[in-house]
């Protein structure tokens, strides 16, 4: 990795992102007020931080204002990925079932249209136990499930459609503290860009993972080259002021938009400079073997 | 390209069929071989020369000028294109179509959008009866699309529907959704008797109590239903014709019925209706 960018004296590596395809779809959550669309948003969000082990990744895209929704009531839209049709099949619906149909007053809308579908209110509609009606509007088919709170309005089924997962970048800094401030800076923007989420919590990951283990049993384990603790010890990728790296994963729809939130995230990151402690930027992959999509990080700054 | 035009020279003795002159079968051909068309007029069969004068050349865009009551089946059974009726249309306007959109700016008889699968009829006169029903010994009346009429209906609108929507901005007559499979209807003016009479699903939104109601129909009290978020919503982004949906509130009184029959269906009965008695 030769060093020859620099952004407001960071180091930007000679290194790519590695990201492969997903499956999305996107989901529409309204709801009597904005906050209890939140409730219901943060429920379905929950332990969705990587397909690893979570079996989806999701978050909220942003909030939609009542003239944006179905029904015009204040909502949020929700994004959900998994590794195919089949793992987002099993997903959403459980956790519309579970996350959103229990929050009070909540309503749930498919945000995308396409032919290849999941279901949605398909499923759910049988909780109605034969009272449960079904409405076509405008060539879209919803249940009506009758709740205690009144009525749980669920379109049939939502459009999946072709997905990006796995751009990343690195912060590396000086402290913890210095890094997570870069980061947060960098998911402000980040949540500005359309078509793109970031799952882990808060947006960032405080312990990126490597392909594979010592252990057989094991998938996943910790990215030991960037561990700053172990700088000594294994063939790391750290110099010996880096204290700290923490990385931000995005998924997003297509190329265009995560190249768009790494460029935005990146550039947001390095405003703080090395005077605040971050030193360098650099990128997760697996030697190019893994993803078909490469995320130069210099072609994209340049 | 220029619409295709179908001007009426004398309003005709007796009812003719206009069946055939959709888009789907008038693609491909020349003005003179529309004008050698036949087409039945009472018992005998005229050609198109002879009681349209006929100009402009794009099938899928049909206007008929100097409509009148005497002009049946118009759009019968297409499935794509507009059809225009400056002028009255008769019975069965839309009758079995399959998509696309009849505009008709006059009145319209009977059977309007019979049976019809999908598509849109838009009158901006009044109609009379069985708006989107079917016919004796039909499975069920309209199972798709959307019927939208500006003035009054007659009796027995949406006789047994099985999906779609009937939107009706004047009064109804009596027996309004009568024997209803499902679907939509709005009504948003006054209501005859008996709407929903044996009704086995689907749903009636009225803008006012109707004059009589059956007594198989139990109150399920006053709510604000969901539904009703969605369908005004949804509705008033149809166009700007229907953009008066957004003054709708989804405040009703709910009735379930009928009971006699099944009971799965319901009458909303809106609280606050902004078009009431205009």
């Amino acid at each position: 990795m030769r060093p020859s960018l620099k952004i407001n004296g960071v180091t930007i590596d000679d290194t790519f992102a590695e990201a492969f395809p997903m499956k999305a779809t996107r989901i529409i959550i309204t709801a009597m007020s904005v906050k209890w669309a939140h409730r219901a948003a943060n429920s379905i969000r929950g332990f969705a931080s990587s397909v690893i082990a979570c079996g989806c990744e999701a978050d909220i895209e942003r909030e939609l204002n009542p003239s944006e929704t179905p029904d015009g009531r204040p909502g949020i839209s929700v994004m959900i990925f998994a590794m195919s049709t089949k793992d987002l099949e099993k997903q959403v619906p459980m956790r519309v079932g579970q996350s959103v149909m229990t929050t009070a007053t909540t309503a749930c809308y498919a945000g995308i249209h396409s032919d290849e579908k999941i279901s949605l209110g398909k499923n759910l509609r049988f909780f109605g136990d034969g009272h449960q009606i079904s409405k076509v509007v405008n060539g879209h088919r919803y249940w009506r499930i009758p709740v205690m709170h009144g009525e749980f309005v669920c379109e049939e089924t939502a459009g999946v459609t072709k997905a990006i997962g796995g751009g990343n970048f690195m912060v590396l800094g000086k402290t913890a503290r210095q890094v997570l401030t870069a980061c947060e800076r960098a998911i402000e923007e980040i949540q500005k860009v359309p078509n793109v989420i970031t799952a882990f919590p808060g947006g960032v990951v405080g312990s990126g993972s490597k392909v594979g283990s010592k252990y057989k049993f094991v998938k996943a384990s910790t990215n030991d080259a960037f561990c700053p603790t172990l700088k000594g010890q294994v063939k790391s990728e750290l110099s010996p002021e880096i204290g700290s790296v923490l990385e931000i994963v995005i998924d997003g729809l297509d190329e265009a938009a995560i190249k768009q939130a790494m460029r935005v995230g990146i550039k947001a990151a390095c405003s703080l400079g090395p005077k605040k402690g971050i030193y360098r930027i650099s990128a997760g992959n697996y030697g190019g073997n893994l993803g078909p999509y490469h995320f130069h990080l210099h072609d994209l700054l340049s | 390209m220029k619409p295709l035009v179908f001007t009426l020279r004398n309003t005709p003795e007796a009812p003719v069929d206009l069946g055939p002159l959709i888009p789907d079968l008038l693609a491909g051909m020349k003005v003179a071989q529309i004008n050698r068309l036949k087409l039945a007029h009472g018992k005998k069969s005229v050609s198109v020369a002879q009681l349209f004068s006929v100009t402009g050349m794009d099938p899928a865009n049909i206007q008929i000028r100097h409509g009148c009551d005497k002009l049946l089946y118009i759009g019968k059974g297409m499935s794509h294109g507009s059809i225009e009726v400056s002028g009255d249309a008769g019975d069965f306007a839309g009758q079995r179509m399959r998509g696309g959109t009849i505009r008709i700016y006059g009145n319209a008889g009977s059977w309007v959008g019979n049976s019809m699968y999908g598509g849109l009829v838009e009158i901006h006169g009044n109609v009379e009866s069985y708006l989107g029903a079917g016919m004796p010994g039909a499975a069920h009346g309209m199972s798709n699309g959307l019927i939208y009429v500006k003035g009054n209906a007659g009796d027995r609108i949406g006789d047994r529907m099985r999906r779609g929507t009937i939107i009706i901005r004047g009064n109804v007559g009596s027996f309004c959704g009568s024997r209803m499979q499902a679907g939509t209807i709005v009504a948003l003016n006054k209501t005859g008797e008996y709407p929903g009479w044996n009704m086995k699903r689907g749903t009636i939104v009225l803008a006012g109590q109707p004059s009589h109601m059956a007594a198989t129909f139990m109150s399920c009290g006053e709510l604000k239903m969901q539904f009703l978020r969605l369908l005004f919503k949804q509705l008033s982004e149809l166009g700007n014709e229907y953009a008066f949906f957004k003054n709708y509130s989804p405040a009703s009184h709910r009735f379930a019925g009928d009971l006699a029959n099944n009971g799965k269906g319901e009458i909303l009965i809106l609280l606050q209706s902004p078009s009431k008695g205009k």
